[in-house]
């Protein structure tokens, strides 16, 4: 059950990258790439949180910079950015029921501002809901990014066409 | 050595390819590296500097020692993987195939003229992501039908309000206010209607600007960087007003 779980998980994770990409208007070789990315990622978040116990934070750290090296690694035969592979395989696993718990206790906090002990629960709420949300999306903007840096002359060179010829004649 | 004219003439079509870019979503220093490329493929010293809404677009010949520089506003448009893929590989088919201006003038008409994906096919696509989106949260069937719905209804008004040229930041708030109000359906099924409401606005999420102004930032565009994220945390304001507004309304069922 376990496998079909994981499976799941990450089937669902790819239809979610899809359907969200069309947003921001893909190349249609782009695709499966997309999809395959988002599952590896969303999958290994999945179980770095239900098996090894992982917190969101980490666990979205470890996602997301799987997703960034294998956008780096699967960008160079279709000629896409890494950018265009990563941006909508990383939307699945925004904190989206965290980002709505802080709208909502928000909300609940500025309605019970007589009761002192309701208030501060509610700010509680509101500032562990919106810490978890902010740290995972700068995580998750962070990891994914950070391949650039390691591979930047590869990353910079993914949708150039003929790289052999230019290498021999930039080595000479 | 290049006469006065062809260099405006090469200045005016880098300016165009640059602002384009910007305009498109894509990240500032992929814009300036492809623009000192295709400069580079001209022969020609290109520095670019970018603000959120114009750029400053400055050519220099070193043989010659004329340069030009040009102001140029950058005009809004739909973000566009497309086109910041095929015009990156456009600005290396420059520099490696040695292409005149004309031949790379031709081609980037071409590959801006492409058709941007169908609002139809995105209605869809988006409900089935928002709906994969709610089960990934723990939501169960009936609430996955109901984001399904809620997430057509709220792309389908958004995209009209997008076409009548409606205030941006008025388009999210309204558009998740009513995606949130068609999920509150959930609320008279036994279901995670919870879920469902939370996850009904979120198509909406800035994605791209938000990990744009990462990139910027950490690469050294801070100032570029804060406005996109600036610009995409006002989004996100918004989104939670249309949302809040919807959670009032229903506040004691929820609680």
């Amino acid at each position: 059950m376990i496998v079909l779980d994981i499976l799941l998980d990450g089937l669902f994770a790819a239809v979610a990258a899809i359907g969200f990409s069309t947003l921001s208007d893909p190349p249609r070789r782009a695709f499966p790439r997309i999809a395959l990315l988002a599952a590896i990622g969303h999958a290994l978040r999945f179980c770095l949180m239900q098996y090894a116990g992982t917190d969101i934070a980490t666990a979205s750290f470890a996602a997301a910079l799987a997703i960034g090296f294998g956008s780096l690694w699967l960008g160079r035969s279709i000629r896409c950015p890494m950018t265009v592979l990563y941006i909508p395989a990383l939307l699945p696993m925004i904190p989206g029921i965290y980002a709505y718990k802080a709208v909502f206790s928000l909300i609940l906090f500025l309605q019970a501002l007589d009761d002192p002990t309701l208030e501060v629960q509610y700010m509680q709420q509101f500032f562990l809901n919106a810490t978890v949300s902010l740290s995972v999306i700068a995580l998750l903007a962070s990891g994914a990014t950070l391949p650039i840096f390691i591979f930047n002359r590869q990353a910079f060179s993914l949708t150039r066409k003929i790289r052999r010829k230019a290498d021999n004649q930039s080595r000479r | 050595m290049k006469q006065n004219h062809e260099l405006t003439e090469t200045l005016d079509f880098i300016a165009e390819y640059a602002t384009y870019l910007l305009g498109s979503g894509v990240h500032t220093s992929r814009v300036v590296r492809n623009s000192q490329r295709i400069g580079a493929s001209q022969g020609v010293e290109i520095q670019l500097m970018s603000f959120q809404k114009s750029s400053i677009v400055s050519i220099h010949d070193p043989r010659s020692g004329e340069s030009a520089t040009r102001a140029v506003r950058i005009i809004q448009r739909p973000i566009s993987f497309v086109r910041n893929s095929d015009l990156s590989a456009l600005s290396w088919e420059a520099l490696d195939e040695q292409l005149p201006l004309d031949e790379i003038r031709r081609r980037f008409e071409r590959l801006t003229a492409k058709p941007y994906i169908r609002p139809g096919a995105a209605l869809l696509a988006v409900g089935l992501a928002n709906a994969s989106f709610c089960r990934l949260f723990g939501g169960d069937w009936i609430a996955m039908a109901v984001v399904f719905v809620s997430t057509i209804v709220g792309l389908a008004v958004k995209q009209r309000m997008q076409a009548k040229g409606v205030n941006h930041l008025l388009i999210f708030t309204l558009t998740a206010f009513v995606a949130s109000m068609c999920a509150s359906v959930a609320l008279r099924f036994d279901c995670t209607a919870h879920i469902a409401l939370a996850t009904s606005p979120l198509f909406l999420v800035p994605g791209v600007p938000l990990i744009n102004g990462a990139i910027d930032i950490v690469e050294g565009y801070i100032l570029n960087g804060c406005s996109r994220i600036i610009n995409a945390l006002l989004l996100i304001i918004c989104i939670a007003v249309g949302l809040s507004a919807t959670l009032m309304l229903f506040k004691n069922s929820l609680l």
